[in-house]
């Protein structure tokens, strides 16, 4: 049978004895050599960046060397300004409309010979007018019968307005 | 000297930086030099907890102080150069940890059983205890990421609760909690793994 207090010296013993493990492996040693390998590392690592020195036969410790210097600076700084003022003339515009060139055809195509194109919707379909519309045929036969024929309105299909055929007379005595 | 030539050497005036600049950095590297005899140690411990392989433990401790090497400049400025040093070299282990694959627990086992101290044992109780070890560390590695720092660190008897809150980031009493926390669930597991045999 086994009572709680037993759990729990159980649990502490297993608790302990495993920070014991994590406190054994924090107190290894370290490798022999680790810190010369460090050294020779950090001496061998490229540096990020160095002052370059100025030259000592150039040092600019006489007053007329600082003076040059000066009137150098000065020189380049008004020669620049100057160079710019010269060639940039202020108020330069455009005087004419940029025509685009003209391209010629590619080898072996055709070109359009210089007609322009126009657009179909210009001229669209026409109505015909109604006075220009045919009248109706009168009848050929004097005496027969008149035909049922109906003039031709716009709108109806040539089946509507098909002729009927004429009635058939009388043989003569 | 006249007044053009106090303007001239006003405007020339070059400061005697480039002396102190290495005098600085003769300075910086001797005291760098001197990090490195200090702390190379305890700095290998701390990843070698982690990464658990001497080699990569020392490209570790290489990393940090190269990391330091690019800051020399504000040397000055650290406060306490110890926790310092432990906190670039724990982000440096838990990154690598991060980015490598998981281990198997046998490596563990043939790794411990060749670095744990062996005096007077026998090559069975060798083995054995490079068995528990590695067992251990697999519940170790089961708990949950913070409660497993936290563990790792209170392990290193050179670093107080206080010490440990600064290297992580966190407040004191997280480090107490945390702490209860995963000594709690490491009973937990260890007790499950008992149950197991």
């Amino acid at each position: 049978m086994k009572y709680q207090g037993q759990d729990d010296l159980s649990n502490d013993s297993q608790l302990g004895s495993a920070e014991a493990t994590l406190r054994l492996i924090a107190s290894l040693p370290a490798p022999a050599g680790l810190e010369e390998r460090v050294q020779a590392g950090l001496r061998a690592a490229p540096r990020s960046g160095r002052v370059l020195a100025w030259p000592a036969a150039l040092s600019l410790d006489s007053n007329w060397m600082r003076a040059a210097a000066a009137a150098a600076i000065v020189f380049v700084v008004a020669g620049g300004g100057w160079g710019v003022y010269a060639h940039v003339q202020p108020g330069q515009s455009a005087r004419g409309v940029a025509v685009p060139p003209h391209v010629a055809a590619p080898a072996g195509g055709f070109s359009n010979s210089g007609a322009m194109r126009t657009p179909n919707t210009l001229n669209g379909p026409l109505a015909p007018h109604p006075a220009t519309a045919r009248p109706p045929a009168k009848a050929s036969v004097k005496g027969t019968a008149r035909t049922t024929q109906t003039p031709l309105r716009p709108g109806k299909s040539g089946v509507a307005n098909k002729a009927v055929p004429p009635p058939v007379a009388p043989a003569a005595k | 000297m006249s007044a053009s030539q106090a303007v001239f050497s006003g405007w020339m005036e070059i400061p005697n930086s480039a002396m102190s600049d290495q005098a600085r950095q003769c300075a910086a590297e001797e005291e760098l030099a001197a990090l490195v005899g200090q702390y190379a140690g305890t700095l290998y411990r701390v990843a070698f907890s982690v990464l658990r392989n001497p080699s990569d433990a020392e490209d570790a401790v290489q990393e940090a102080f190269l990391r330091v090497l690019r800051h020399r400049d504000s040397l000055g400025e650290v406060r306490d150069q110890r926790v310092w040093l432990i906190r670039i070299v724990w982000n440096i282990v838990l990154d690598r940890k991060r980015r490598s694959k998981t281990r198997p627990e046998t490596d563990d086992v043939t790794e411990l059983a060749r670095v744990l101290p062996a005096q007077g044992l026998s090559a069975e109780q060798i083995a054995s205890a490079a068995q528990h070890h590695a067992h251990v560390l697999a519940c170790v590695d089961r708990l949950p990421a913070k409660e497993r720092q936290v563990l790792m660190l209170s392990a290193f008897e050179e670093l107080s609760s206080v010490e440990i809150a600064s290297v992580l980031g966190i407040t004191e009493s997280s480090v107490r909690s945390r702490l209860f926390r995963a000594r709690n669930l490491m009973a937990g597991l260890l007790n499950h793994a008992r149950s197991l045999r």
